[in-house]
């Protein structure tokens, strides 16, 4: 369950925020450029990315705090509007504003309230079973998730936890040298990102989502346990002109658990 | 050495099977489990318990704090220290009044922590001893919903707002990142000066025990997870850090928390306690999920690696749940037995790890009140008197005792009057 990175991908390392903060950019693939946003557990590059990386050259930025060489750089990101400031300074850094971003869960509440922010700094935007609003009827479990112990954690992200694509996504490596860092690496990324999902994933979102002009796909699973697929639906109303689809019998990690519908679906938007 | 009575305030009558069942912090259901009148037995035992202990001749009497479990019932553990600050210096009792303590990576208004401990101090005339603790991950993280990557930022500018606010002598503006204020003045200041003097609990971690060393305040270690097999490592690491550090080898900068129940024999003594010592840990510690130790951000990454390649500073956390008496008893998680096994018990662990400052916890889980005088008496009057002089042949000075202990104050014999 490592965050793995692409083979040949080369880091770029961006300074952003008044040369205050780097910022580490994974780049691969080739084609036109897109950008690509991870999720609360940190960049983890698997075959969805590779399939994409066929068609575009992504960049994949890091969540600061999550890559190895500054753990503490989270601490210089003090809010989630910040955080938005300083990526949208990133994009302009790496001279790929007007190009698409395909987000996944945390990333996705980034993505969408930078289109927000900043309507025209993307040409599309994908979102992937994206966090960032509140229904009290229907209250996300990201923080459930989070708390839960490590046993728990397949049934939250899979519809089903038992199949050979969930345990592949949290088979940890034969030497155990390798295992404490691994795990590590994944709880302080969760810490990273829980700091602007923490305790109540909604940074306000929502009221901004009508600034939102780019052409939106939304993917859901419909067995998604941290953001019940309901959310789609709720996006997809606040954000003009949106599509929603929703894949039966997946979970939210729709890029992984059904891979070839999602990229399918991902493809034919972003080619269209 | 200083021996203090250490007070938890659990609900009192949880059902048998509670552990199996349930969780003891954050998601515990009220109303399915609680009886309001034993609810409020509970809680005047416990203080009944306290004050008792202050009676009987303890150097002070120790409170903690924790929200939303069904172990402690002690959201803001200055209530309770009130009554007791109160009521010792109505009766002459020269105590020391110990919070242990309001959370500063919890709180959201550490002013109000300052004000609190100020109105302590005074009140007491000089014996409050200020715990700054971090605060346990549930309790700060999901009970008081702070993110855990900032609650050690938090800690360090709410500690560093109280003792600004505690030794300005003018009025003054706070532009933190978590408090702002345009204008910080509190009444009262605390009695003692330049402050109370501060005990640290913690776990034992590297980082913690650094700071606490290069701030010369004392370290407070608890004993839930066994002692005898965390005891060394953790003590050791204290005492090896200390020499680095250029601190001297002085007994008082050690505080440790320890679980006794003494019977006349270790027969009664098991006898008398053993089901209601393995019902306190396992409804109590045991019963809080191990993840709500250290929720993700709570504990630097270099830490929770560390912790996962070796797990010993943990020692019998993971298994508390079905935690035995003969296994609470053998990892001294709990020292149970006659009044020679105790004294001996105890003498011993003290001298081996230099602890100067002993938090003996005599009530726990569904020990009724009259179990718990019983023990608090005799161990009072039978184990206390032995403790006391262990070291005086090494003549150190207390440095973090309150400095109201043997000085009456004129707002004492006032209250006295």
């Amino acid at each position: 369950m490592h965050a793995e990175v692409a083979e040949g991908a080369r880091e770029e390392v961006v300074s952003v925020w008044n040369d205050e903060l780097e910022i580490h950019v994974q780049v691969a693939g080739s084609g036109p450029p897109l950008l690509f946003l991870h999720s609360a557990g940190g960049l983890r590059w698997g075959e969805f990315l590779d399939r994409l990386g066929e068609h575009y050259t992504i960049h994949a930025p890091q969540l600061p705090g999550t890559h190895p060489s500054d753990p503490h750089a989270i601490h210089k990101v003090d809010t989630f509007a910040d955080l938005l400031l300083m990526y949208e300074e990133l994009v302009r850094a790496l001279g790929i504003a007007g190009a698409p971003v395909v987000a996944e869960s945390f990333g996705g509440m980034i993505a969408v309230d930078l289109a927000a922010h900043f309507p025209a700094l993307f040409s599309k935007l994908v979102l992937l079973a994206p966090a960032g609003l509140w229904l009290d009827d229907h209250p996300p479990t990201v923080f459930e998730l989070t708390a839960a112990a490590p046993e728990e954690v397949p049934g939250y992200l899979f519809a089903n936890p038992d199949s050979d694509i969930a345990k592949a996504f949290f088979a940890l490596p034969d030497d155990p040298e390798l295992i404490p860092g691994i795990v590590a690496a994944l709880v302080w990324a969760q810490g990273c990102s829980g700091k602007f999902l923490w305790p109540i994933p909604d940074q306000g979102t929502a009221k901004r989502l009508h600034r939102v002009t780019a052409p939106t796909l939304i993917i859901f699973g419909s067995e998604d346990r941290v953001m019940p697929a309901i959310y789609g639906e709720e996006y997809a109303r606040r954000i003009a002109g949106s599509r929603l689809e929703v894949i039966e019998g997946c979970g939210h990690i729709p890029q992984v658990e059904e891979l070839d519908r999602t990229f399918e679906l991902v493809m034919s938007f972003l080619e269209a | 050495m200083k021996v203090l009575y250490s007070g938890q305030a659990p609900y009192r009558y949880l059902p048998e099977d509670f552990a199996q069942r349930y969780d003891s912090v954050v998601t515990t259901p009220y109303l399915d489990l609680v009886e309001p009148a034993n609810m409020q037995e509970s809680l005047h035992s416990y203080v009944e318990e306290l004050l008792l202990a202050a009676r009987s001749g303890f150097d002070g009497v120790m409170v903690t704090e924790h929200s939303q479990t069904s172990y402690d019932l002690s959201p803001n553990p200055n209530l309770v220290a009130a009554i007791l600050a109160h009521t010792t210096a109505v009766e002459g009792i020269d105590a020391a009044i110990t919070v242990l303590g309001r959370s500063l990576g919890k709180s959201r208004e550490p002013l109000r922590i300052a004000e609190e401990y100020a109105v302590l101090d005074t009140l007491s005339g000089g014996r409050l001893i200020a715990g700054l603790p971090v605060g346990l991950s549930y309790d700060a993280n999901q009970n008081g919903g702070i993110p855990p990557i900032e609650t050690r930022a938090r800690y360090r500018e709410g500690r560093a707002l109280l003792e600004k606010a505690w030794s300005a002598t003018e009025p003054f503006a706070w532009n933190g990142k978590y408090s702002r204020y345009p204008i910080v003045n509190i009444w009262p200041r605390p009695m003692q000066q330049p402050h109370p003097p501060f005990w640290i609990p913690g776990s034992g971690s590297p980082g913690t025990l650094a700071e606490i060393l290069g701030h010369d305040e004392v370290f407070t270690y608890l004993s839930h997870f066994g002692p005898k097999l965390t005891g060394p490592r953790i003590f050791n690491r204290f005492w090896d850090m200390a020499e680095e550090m250029g601190r001297d080898r002085n007994p008082y900068r050690l505080a440790f928390m320890q679980v006794v129940c003494v019977g006349e024999t270790d027969a009664e003594a098991e006898h008398l306690y053993g089901e209601h010592l393995q019902r306190h840990f396992r409804n109590s510690f045991g019963s809080v999920p191990m993840s709500g130790f250290s929720l993700p951000g709570y504990t630097d990454i270099r830490g929770v690696e560390a912790i996962l390649r070796d797990h010993g500073d943990m020692g019998i956390a993971g298994r508390l749940r079905e935690i035995t008496f003969r296994e609470l008893a053998d990892t001294r998680a709990a020292i149970v037995g006659g009044l020679e096994t105790v004294r001996e018990q105890i003498i011993e662990f003290v001298k081996e790890f230099r602890i100067g400052n002993l938090l003996v916890m005599l009530h726990g889980g569904s020990m009724p009140h009259e179990l718990a005088r019983y023990n608090i008496g005799l161990f009072a009057t039978e184990v206390l008197p032995h403790l006391r002089g262990i070291w005086d042949d090494e003549g150190w000075e207390h440095r973090w005792w309150p400095t109201g202990i043997g000085a009456r104050t004129p707002a004492g014999s006032a209250a006295a009057v």
